[in-house]
């Protein structure tokens, strides 16, 4: 019966074919469980895709009553409560698996030609999924919400030149209102995710297209000299995708999203006090993955100087790691083998680290 | 029959250049509406109104410390009227004069906290400080803090606030 629905099938389109072309393509061999995060990442955004689809049956855009909806999902739907908890865990927990698959890919020098473009697609899909975090914080509608807004935009506003109009579309006026929160609405459900759907696909068909370029490790045999190009394409062995990197890939991302659905069913999402704009002693926060540069803005001061933390800082950084490919041009893959890359790569994570360990602590002033 | 692009090569550029020229249109036809509605806030005027404070009377005034007032704006945001709740800090200087600031750090517009055992406006945020004339004394904050346009009643009492800042060309806060 399967055998008869299969060929009916491949009479017409070849589909086995297709299947097996897909499925087939050959992993290097040494480093399976690292190559595991591209896929993970690919299920987690599937995860937030659906939930967040079902979290629309219920969520109204507009400010006080965003939060109202939010609180109606989380304590009256029936299991609201988890898929908003999946929801908000599986955002951060995809925020953090792009983070170390970048440093994965950073210390294994997998950017190196001919993976360039590569790189810069994947730095599209990090930059729009941090904007997706953030837009996704303000949607909530309490009060931290209201107050990223305004800072954010705020922020936006000191980009040179543009930065007033920047702010006055982004907030739909001059002022945080109604318009604001449909905009982000908009953005957050609609044009991001577009956006990342559309760079999952090139993000993969290059890989397809530049074919194997694993760890240092994958090529610890080979006889093929280190400057040849050549030497990156004959890996020791390989493996076929499926169902040997697919196994494993499944079971980390079983791991993963086991580690989210307890978060979610234990921990819940938090979705935080109505938003009180006369509230007199109230300190916003700004989530995990912020505070780094929340931390930053407190170090500038005064005139002319507050473009360092707003624009120039996280710009020049962003700007760096985006055009890392066409900085660092040597061939050298091994962490061990280039360790002024290495270094400079573990100082930066030390630096996020503490900048955002102390752009965590609590600042508010004491309520005298 | 017209010939194919393989037979002439001038019609294969002929093609080329109308499915570029169709593109085009399309493309340009399409992002004139799109840019329309992204950019319409920057066409839109703001919508500034006039609301009673109260009396200042009825304050109770101190010299150098600060009353937090709330004013209700009923503004046009949109396509609704909307109320925007906002803090008025009435502070009274030595001098007698008032002063009537918003309540929002000028670094990035943090709710600011009145410390009254340091006689410091401070900014939860990014740790900018004010004093009570609304000098910044610490932190990261750009200027002084913003003062709200207002007008005294014809009793000289009653105030009336605008949802404006003073010398705010930028129209920074909120």
């Amino acid at each position: 019966m399967f055998k008869q629905i299969q060929n009916w099938f491949d009479e017409r389109i070849g589909l086995t074919k297709v299947i097996e072309e897909f499925n087939g393509e050959r992993i290097p061999r040494r480093g399976g469980w690292a190559y595991t995060l591209g896929s993970l990442l690919a299920f987690l955004f599937t995860v937030q895709v659906v939930t967040g689809i079902f979290l629309l049956f219920y969520y109204v855009p507009y400010f006080p009553i965003a939060r109202n909806a939010t609180y109606f999902l989380k304590h009256h739907v029936v299991f609201g409560n988890i898929l908003l908890g999946i929801h908000l865990w599986g955002a951060f927990t995809m925020i953090f698996v792009i983070l170390i698959h970048m440093a994965r890919v950073y210390f294994s020098g997998a950017y190196k030609k001919p993976r360039e473009m590569q790189w810069i697609a994947g730095m599209v899909l990090f930059s729009v999924v941090t904007v997706l975090g953030l837009t996704g914080y303000m949607l909530v509608g309490n009060e931290n919400s209201w107050w990223t807004i305004n800072v954010l935009t705020n922020v936006a506003s000191h980009t040179p030149f543009i930065g007033g109009f920047i702010r006055e579309i982004a907030r739909g006026g001059t002022e945080t209102s109604v318009l604001t929160m449909q905009h982000i609405f908009a953005v957050h459900v609609w044009l991001l995710p577009l956006v990342v759907i559309m760079f999952i696909p090139i993000h993969l068909f290059l890989i397809r297209k530049t074919g194997h370029q694993g760890m240092a490790l994958e090529y610890k045999n080979s006889k093929i000299s280190e400057d040849d190009e050549k030497r990156w394409l004959k890996p020791d062995g390989t493996v076929p995708f499926f169902p040997d990197q697919f196994y494993k890939d499944m079971i980390v991302s079983l791991a993963v999203f086991a580690v989210i659905y307890i978060l979610a069913v234990v921990v819940g999402a938090p979705i935080g006090p109505m938003y009180r704009p006369l509230a007199l002693h109230f300190a916003p926060e700004a989530d995990w993955y912020f505070l780094a540069n929340e931390e930053l803005l407190k170090y500038f001061p005064g005139h002319g100087l507050i473009i360092f933390s707003t624009f120039l800082i996280p710009s020049i950084g962003f700007g760096i790691l985006f055009l890392l490919p066409f900085i660092d041009r040597t061939k050298e893959r091994s962490p061990f083998k280039r360790p002024a890359a290495t270094v400079l790569g573990i100082l930066f994570l030390l630096l996020l680290v503490y900048l955002t360990l102390i752009g965590g602590e609590p600042k508010a002033p004491a309520t005298v | 029959m017209a010939k194919s692009s393989e037979e002439s090569p001038s019609r294969r550029t002929f093609m080329m250049v109308v499915i570029g020229l169709i593109s085009t249109v399309i493309g340009i036809a399409l992002a004139v509406p799109i840019l329309g509605a992204v950019l319409n806030p920057l066409f839109r005027k703001r919508d500034i109104v006039w609301t009673k404070l109260g009396k200042i009377s009825d304050l109770n005034l101190k010299p150098l410390s600060p009353k937090f007032v709330p004013v209700y704006f009923r503004v046009k945001e949109g396509w609704s009227v909307n109320t925007l709740p906002r803090q008025v800090v009435v502070v009274k200087q030595v001098n007698g004069d008032l002063l009537f600031f918003s309540n929002q750090c000028t670094h990035l517009g943090c709710p600011l906290h009145w410390i009254a055992a340091r006689q410091k406006f401070l900014c939860p945020c990014h740790g900018g400080m004010f004093n009570a004339t609304g000098q910044v004394v610490g932190g990261p904050p750009p200027r002084p803090l913003y003062q709200w346009v207002h007008k005294f009643g014809k009793d000289k009492d009653t105030v009336y606030i605008q949802n404006k800042f003073k010398d705010n060309p930028k129209d920074r806060g909120i």
